[in-house]
């Protein structure tokens, strides 16, 4: 981190998505949900990320209003099994953790960690209108998981790396959680190119998933570094955080250095 | 918090096993109570069936805020 402190980041991250939380609806995207929102405007339904992103049998399947900041759906790339053990970063209000949770089935399990207790709420109240029986939320960090070491199978994530201030620690605890031979299925914002100090520098932008993605190289090769092995990008849109809306932390002119990518990588057996 | 997720639970700092403190349960799960890490002499509050398992700096610095 050049000028920022990480704790500094984290508090402001924090603070934002509790917020967030408290208002079920995004900043950093709009606001998504399995039903039209019946405060949106009609272009912003037509045009919903959630719409673009999750497919219509999805969100169909749940039957609750459920807000979700995510940039690319890691479920529908990580071919999960029943009986798998799913841990989602930065679980929100718990849309991903549902989708797996009807993948692995009554015999696994998914447990979603964020760390802004109001995410962990709104996810929990989720869970229990959805009656999920084989879903758990906790409170915790991504950089710090309290996950048993080689105990998951999947880690997936949804647009949530990019906010931490320390990459390389994140990615060797996703290592570590893993059972060997497990799997590492996340979308992400990634950068091509460049982008200019003031963004990498702005709070705002942070908590808006652009000041702290990574460059797609620099990305994999943290994930190579961690233990990784066959590291790669499975799907990429430069139509990211509905970049066309307002308020979207994308600024104008940037979109075509800006990706959401989903990436693959398998811990050796 | 669900018993039968406990296994995979950890101490976020030493990665260590966790000590279950149950205070208050329903036929569910966990409500109020505890996660004890011997190795660490650090204790994780679980509080409306969650359990905060945030680094213990970090969650004292959110109380600071709040």
């Amino acid at each position: 981190m050049a000028k920022r402190n990480a704790g500094e980041i984290k508090k402001f991250v924090r603070e934002r998505y509790a917020s967030i939380a408290r208002r079920q609806s995004a900043s950093c995207c709009p606001p998504q949900s399995s039903e039209a929102a019946s405060c949106c405007t009609p272009s912003a339904q037509e045009t919903s990320p959630a719409q673009r992103l999750y497919s219509k049998e999805e969100l169909d399947a749940l039957s609750v209003n459920i807000t979700s900041m995510g940039c690319g759906n890691p479920v529908a790339l990580a071919e999960l099994r029943p009986g798998e053990v799913v841990l989602d970063l930065g679980s929100g209000g718990g849309l991903d953790c549902f989708l797996a949770a009807q993948r692995v089935g009554p015999q696994g399990k998914v447990i979603g960690l964020d760390m802004t207790l109001e995410m962990i709420q709104l996810a929990r109240a989720n869970a229990r209108k959805l009656s999920m029986d084989n879903v758990e939320f906790r409170l915790g960090e991504m950089e710090h998981m309290p996950i048993e070491s080689g105990s998951v199978d999947v880690v997936i994530s949804n647009c949530v790396i990019n906010l931490s201030p320390d990459k390389d620690a994140v990615f060797q605890e996703v290592f570590r959680v893993l059972k060997p031979g497990g799997r590492l299925c996340v979308s992400d914002i990634v950068t091509h190119g460049e982008l200019p100090p003031q963004i990498r520098e702005d709070l705002e932008q942070w908590a808006g998933c652009v000041a702290g993605a990574l460059d797609e190289k620099v990305y994999l090769d943290k994930i190579r570094a961690a233990g990784f092995e066959k590291a790669r990008v499975d799907w990429v849109s430069h139509l990211v955080c509905g970049e066309e809306e307002a308020g979207c932390g994308i600024e104008a002119g940037l979109g075509d250095r800006i990706a959401s990518v989903t990436v693959k990588a398998f811990k050796p057996s | 918090m669900k018993k039968d997720l406990m296994e995979i639970l950890a101490c976020p700092l030493c990665k260590g096993p966790l000590q279950l403190n149950a205070e208050e349960e329903d036929e569910k799960e966990v409500v109020k109570g505890s996660l004890y890490c011997a190795s660490c002499s650090v204790s994780y509050p679980i509080e409306d069936t969650i359990p905060n398992l945030l680094p213990p700096e970090v969650r004292n610095q959110d109380r600071e805020v709040a």
